[in-house]
């Protein structure tokens, strides 16, 4: 990444990654069957639609925005394209039509907010709801959509292997590398941080901000999508009371528990890795463990809690490092 | 002057304080004092320490080295409540009320009773504020109020708290003269009231009109210390900057200066409004030479460049039109104003200026990547390593290298990157609002040669002030603003003080 945007950051950033590689090494003295390849792989693999999806939020986030209609997204068009294929459309174009469908929720989101000048919160909230109720009404009468026999051709996406590894892990790798890549090496990607950091002085140095934002809001739906056919041919079916669950908070949460502020213009892909990874660990060991659901539940946020505490205990706030203007 | 010189044992005392931050000495081994009853003024250029010093008094940041003694007793200021216990009252840069409650509200903020009734707050308020001789209604809210009303309401709250200390930090940028001489009435009342006043200021006048002694600091270490009767503006200068400098700056130097007459005409206004903050006004901008535009603060200056530059929502104006160079133009966006080349300097660069987290290098690029001539999608850190270095080296900005980070950066030398930011983009109109405001003496001088230079280079360049000085030393004409509108139009040589003043005020 250009410049020095670390010092502040790496801090929460390594706490995280510290607490990941802790938990890891202690699971893997005391669980039985934790440290094998295949359950390695079977971790990343449980976590890796939610790391695409946090990479989709990251690229929002950055810019100071925040898109909660990314689970709609995600599940609506993949549940639209199943649907197609099942009413006998061709596997391509039904892929096609779910991408533009995905894009046209993100194409929307963005004219709202950028001309429009909807706060991002309400604007996706809204989208949210509408895409849920318009694919639901409109185009997908059922809630549960299964995957045809004449969409067998794709079913490798989220099921298949190359030498060893589950697609989903290799397809949210290169995921995260493009993102990573638009981040730091575009110019859009450099927008982007610029807008997150200090919106006014964007706009006020000429950047196409509206552009920009539409652009975003396109660019996260268009991810959103690609983990809703990782999601759909990994399971051979669309839940879309997916929309109606807790989902969209652990996309935000992986986001904000590597490092990346709400407050934008700080982070990277590499800190959705970091989350994408801590939860993934989390997850399995505690399932290895047998440990209840709701349990679970309380050991994560205790997690999540104590990652930020101890970050604000490592960076304390004074007057000084939040207006540092004038020494 | 001095109520009672040296007998006295002073009301708090500073030794050998210092402030380190990540190893970085922001302040080292301070000794200072304030006498009871004494205007102690503290100078320095920006990053010389001032604002920590003073900061480490009302408890809003912790030393790392050395002790504090009030009335003899050594203290911890833990934090700002720590500090208000004391008796040392701060009256902020930008103010700490709360814009959406009453006066009074605000005044008793914190100790209300427990069955407080708004009925009986306002009277007290009342009859307080007019022990004070303050012309402030309790029932109003703070929002509604001018900065100078704001500065009264802190200084009330200071005075009912019973503080022993009041620290001013930079009372003045915003007020009128009219305010600001109010203001100092006020100060000398709080004097004979044996009330300790510390001023930080920038401007020297103003410090060795009001005050009884002065500090001055230079890279975060005591220089000097004296009765404000030993020192002039020479030698004030000299201590904060640490060479000697020739009085260049803001010298009326009109008859050394040669003036630059108007080239073609660039930009013309005609009967541009909006809402009641721009009304009907007119003026044209011409080709290699400096346009100042003076006003009070209010007086619709910035606003009518946030039209022209593009910033202002475009359906908040009423009508009225712009040319630029004979081609009606009307910016939806300041996109659209800087692929024709008006780059707009704001007078806010922490606000929409700079980007904070980024360094200096990708600031710059940010600029150089937002000009509509920049093709390609792929940003290149090469490109913007090589521009920042020789912009840095153009405009003498001091940082460790263009990795550093803006914010870590002083005043001066984050205007530089802002202006570097602007300058990129090659404009032909360059408008500066307020471009030496927060920036230290040896920058101002540099600050200003640019912008010389950039007319004689052949721009159109436009300086809006509320600095006079500044406006005079600057400036090949001068457009005076009041009441948005520019009412006066004079050439260098007939813009006096006095004259400037009477129209901007009238």
């Amino acid at each position: 990444m250009f410049g020095r945007i670390k010092s502040a950051l790496v801090s929460q950033e390594r706490i995280v990654l510290v607490t990941a590689v802790i938990l890891f090494c202690v699971f893997s003295l005391f669980l039985k069957g934790f440290l094998s390849a295949a359950n390695l792989l079977t971790l990343v693999r449980s976590v890796s639609v939610l790391g695409v999806l946090g990479v989709a939020m990251a690229i929002v986030v950055i810019g100071r925005g925040v898109d909660l209609a990314i689970v709609a997204t995600y599940a609506m068009s993949a549940a639209w394209t199943l649907r197609l294929a099942t009413q006998g459309v061709a596997i391509g174009p039904a892929l096609l039509l779910g991408l533009a469908l995905a894009v046209a929720v993100g194409l929307i989101n963005g004219l709202l907010i950028a001309f429009a000048e909807i706060p991002a919160l309400f604007a996706t909230l809204g989208m949210a709801a509408f895409v849920y109720g318009f694919v639901r009404f409109a185009l997908v009468p059922l809630v549960v959509v299964y995957m045809p026999a004449n969409a067998a051709s794709i079913s490798w996406i989220g099921g298949g292997f190359v030498a060893g590894v589950p697609t989903p892990i290799l397809l949210f790798a290169l995921v995260a590398f493009l993102g990573h890549a638009f981040l730091a090496f575009t110019k859009a990607g450099r927008f982007i941080y610029a807008m997150g950091d200090n919106f006014a002085a964007a706009r006020n140095s000429g950047a196409p901000v509206r552009g920009l934002i539409v652009l975003q809001y396109a660019l996260s739906a268009a991810i959103a999508y690609v983990a809703g056919i990782i999601t759909a041919t990994a399971v051979s079916s669309v839940n879309t009371n997916v929309v109606n669950s807790s989902l969209i908070y652990d996309v935000i949460l992986v986001v904000v528990l590597g490092g990346i502020g709400l407050s934008g213009g700080r982070g990277g892909i590499r800190n959705v890795l970091v989350g994408t990874l801590l939860i993934g660990i989390l997850l399995n060991g505690m399932t290895i463990m047998n440990i209840q659901y709701t349990l679970q539940n309380v050991i994560r946020s205790l997690i999540l809690l104590s990652a930020i505490v101890l970050d604000s205990l490592v960076n304390p706030r004074d007057e000084q490092t939040e207006q540092q203007g004038d020494i | 002057m001095t109520a009672s010189p040296g007998t006295e044992p002073p009301l708090l005392e500073m030794r050998g304080v210092g402030k380190q931050y990540r190893g970085v000495a922001a302040l080292k081994d301070i000794d200072f004092d304030v006498r009871r009853g004494e205007v102690h003024a503290i100078l320095g250029e920006n990053g010389a320490g001032k604002s920590t010093l003073v900061k480490i008094l009302a408890g809003a940041v912790t030393p790392t080295q050395g002790e504090i003694r009030l009335d003899g007793e050594k203290i911890h200021i833990a934090g700002p409540s720590a500090a208000r216990r004391h008796g040392i009252a701060m009256v902020f840069q930008e103010t700490s009320l709360v814009p959406t409650m009453t006066v009074a509200q605000n005044l008793y903020l914190g100790d209300e009773k427990f069955f407080n009734r708004l009925r009986g707050t306002y009277i007290d308020a009342q009859q307080f504020l007019q022990s004070l001789n303050f012309p402030v209604e309790p029932t109003a809210t703070v929002q509604s109020l001018g900065t100078a009303k704001r500065q009264m309401v802190e200084i009330a709250r200071a005075v009912r708290l019973k503080a022993k200390l009041i620290i001013f930090d930079e009372p003045t940028a915003t007020l009128t003269p009219e305010e600001k001489r109010h203001l100092f009435t006020l100060i000398r009342r709080l004097r004979s009231d044996r009330v300790s006043i510390i001023f930080i200021s920038h401007a020297l006048e103003e410090a060795l009109e009001i005050s009884d002694r002065i500090t001055i600091l230079r890279d975060g270490a005591h220089v000097v210390t004296g009765e404000a009767t030993a020192f002039s503006r020479e030698t004030i200068v000299r201590h904060m900057v640490g060479r000697s400098l020739t009085n260049a700056l803001y010298g009326r130097a009109d008859a050394a200066r040669k003036l630059r007459a108007p080239g073609a005409k660039v930009l013309s206004v005609q009967n541009l409004s909006m809402q009641n903050q721009v009304r009907n006004t007119s003026f044209s901008i011409f080709r290699g030479q400096v346009t100042g535009i003076f006003g009070l603060v209010g007086s619709g200056r910035t606003e009518t460049a946030r039209i022209i530059a593009g910033i202002a929502k475009r359906d908040s104006f009423h009508g009225g039109d712009v040319r630029l160079e004979g081609r009606s133009v009307r910016y939806r966006t300041p996109r659209g104003a800087v692929s024709d080349g008006i780059v707009y300097v704001t007078e806010d660069r922490k606000g929409d200026g700079f980007f904070e987290t980024m360094s200096v290098a990708d600031n710059v690029y940010i600029g150089r990547i937002s000009s509509p001539d920049s093709r390609g999608v792929l940003a290149r850190r090469s490109e913007a390593q090589t521009l920042a270095e020789s912009w840095t080296r153009r405009l003498n900005i001091r940082a460790i290298g263009v990795a550093s980070r803006v914010i870590e950066l002083s005043g001066g030398n984050q205007q530089k990157v802002v202006i570097a930011k602007g300058l990129v983009q090659k404009p032909r109109l360059v408008i500066f609002d307020e471009p030496t405001r927060g920036v230290d003496v040896g920058a101002i001088a540099e600050i200003h040669q640019l912008i010389g230079a950039l007319a004689d280079d052949g721009l159109a360049v436009v300086v809006i002030s509320s600095y006079l000085p500044e406006i005079l030393s600057l400036s090949d004409r001068v457009l005076v603003s009041r009441q948005g509108r520019i009412v006066e139009e004079l050439a260098a040589d007939e813009a006096t003080p006095d004259a400037i003043m009477f129209a901007a005020v009238y």
